[in-house]
């Protein structure tokens, strides 16, 4: 228990500085940084949580059932990885006098890795039913 | 039968699946944890190394290449840790809270320190996300911000490891680990584990191409592919920086001052000096790094000239009128080191524009928005 409590102060500690540092910025600037702190909480949250039970909810009722484990796996790499390229997909930081930042074709990109990622899926699919049929699987 | 037009809010047990366990959040958990310190540690590192007085020394000159990309492939790993780490205990999100007084006040603190946590480290990813790719959708600046955050995201992982720990320890037990899983059709709890490490794994390898040169072919998520006139990308072009006249003026003179001395030099003039090639790596903030080939003026010659002492720092001045990286403050430790040059040329042809024509200050271990493009003074303070 003692360590739990001395691990809690530290933690506040911590927080806090940061939070102080914080305090040194002007109130515009506060109200700005409150706004994007909430929005990533929101967005998580209510959009891609129920987007997410979503895709699921779809996934259950179209998969059979011996490919859920599969494509769930997949759904967690390319969902994630598709979070990670909004901003390069999206291009907003692009600058016309500079060509060596944003200088691939992402839209490609992502479609290549989706596309590995299905065939990744594919595979172990096949390996699954090879090996013994839906739900042999090792632990 | 409830009317359908305030269906019941969802609780903890209408997520019934198997991956909602202690197990799967302790250890995501432990590999996200690790990720964080990492780029918090190696933020840091970045921080002081921008600070006016640092003292970070300037060897090795990789340094600052490698932690900035270690805190760049860090903070890139964490994106789909986090994630599968949030689904795994949104379920949490649903319980009820306690009637009893004081267990109401546990359960609101707990929650409160969860939301900062999670508000602290979405906000940490997401502007670093955004900041390498050169797009600020944003009015505050963001080095102050994106290092006081940490410093909240931090503290509250902290908080959250310390009130969790009973948890976590029982998780993570030896004879945890030989429980049987509950049987089920979809991902087992191992296996979300470990497509959450091959997702964090593959993030790292698709967007490292501007760090690690041979990961450039397949790093198609990269902001940069690495290359850029003479081999190096440019962070900020002559034209943006509003320079393109005055650097190819051909009036333009270097000053060099110190105290009341100080001598005035043609790009023909530094031409005439000693000329030295030292191979250096450009490391910039975002997390991109190339090797260059500089050739110029040792730093130290031009400060002998004027016979500025040892151990001073130096200001240096851009032709750039505006930007927070107009004058910047060189501790001594990299005015007076061997490698620092004012560079004239890069891997054996003149300087392009976009990387500082006529002369730039190119040192050691040194982040690359210090690396002054477009010098036109270098003052040491008597």
């Amino acid at each position: 228990m003692r360590i739990r409590i001395l691990l809690g102060g530290l933690g506040l500690a911590v927080a806090a500085y940061g939070a102080w540092l914080l305090l040194g910025d002007d109130l515009a600037d506060l109200v700005t940084i409150a706004v994007w702190l909430a929005a990533g909480v929101v967005l998580h949250d209510f959009v891609l949580v129920p987007l997410t039970l979503g895709v699921s909810w779809l996934g259950l009722r179209v998969l059979p059932g011996g490919s859920r484990a599969a494509a769930s796996a997949g759904l967690v790499v390319l969902g994630t990885l598709t979070v990670l390229a909004v901003p390069v997909l999206g291009r907003w930081g692009a600058n016309t006098d500079n060509t060596t930042i944003l200088d691939r074709h992402y839209g490609l990109g992502w479609l290549a890795v989706a596309g590995l990622t299905i065939m990744g899926v594919l595979l172990v699919l096949v390996a699954k039913r090879r090996s013994g049929g839906p739900g042999a699987r090792r632990r | 039968m409830r009317s359908l037009a305030h269906p019941p809010l969802p609780e903890q047990r209408d997520f019934p699946s198997r991956l909602h366990h202690p197990r799967v959040a302790a250890r995501l958990g432990a590999w996200l944890g690790i990720c964080f310190f990492v780029a918090f540690a190696t933020g840091l590192v970045s921080h002081l190394a921008q600070q006016p007085d640092s003292w970070l020394p300037s060897r090795p000159v990789w340094g600052y290449r490698v932690t900035q990309g270690i805190h760049v492939a860090a903070g890139t790993a964490c994106v789909p840790l986090l994630l599968a780490k949030l689904w795994t205990v949104y379920p949490r999100f649903w319980i009820r809270p306690p009637r009893q007084l004081r267990e109401l006040a546990l359960h609101g603190a707990e929650r409160a320190s969860i939301g900062v946590l999670v508000a602290a480290a979405v906000f940490e990813l997401a502007t670093g996300l955004a900041n390498v790719t050169t797009w600020y959708p944003w009015s505050f600046s963001f080095r102050p911000t994106h290092f006081a955050v940490a410093w909240v995201a931090v503290g509250a992982l902290v908080v959250h490891i310390a009130v969790k720990l009973p948890v976590v320890r029982a998780a993570l037990a030896p004879a945890a680990a030989d429980e049987p899983e509950p049987p089920g059709e979809g991902l087992s709890r191992r296996g979300l584990v470990r497509t959450a490490g091959v997702a964090s794994v593959a993030a790292v390898v698709l967007t490292a191409g501007g760090t690690v040169p041979w990961l450039r072919r397949v790093a198609v998520l990269a902001p940069r592919s690495g290359t850029g006139p003479q081999g190096i990308p440019v962070n900020k072009s002559a034209h943006a920086a509003g320079v393109t006249a005055t650097a190819t003026d051909p009036a333009y003179r270097l000053e060099v001052r110190y105290g009341e001395t100080s001598v005035s030099l043609s790009r023909d003039d530094l031409l005439a000096m000693p000329q030295q090639t030292s191979g250096l790596p450009i490391a910039c903030v975002e997390g991109w790094s190339a090797h260059g080939e500089w050739t110029g003026v040792r730093l130290r010659d031009l400060l002998d000239a004027v016979g500025a002492p040892r151990g001073r720092s130096v200001e240096v001045s851009s032709l750039q009128e505006h930007g927070p990286f107009r004058v910047t403050h060189l501790p001594h430790q990299y005015a007076d080191d061997d490698l620092t040059l004012l560079a004239l040329a890069l891997d054996g042809e003149p300087l392009s524009l976009d990387h500082g024509f006529p002369c730039r200050l190119i040192a050691p271990n040194r982040p690359g928005v210090l690396q002054t493009k477009w010098v036109r003074s270098l003052e040491v303070p008597a």
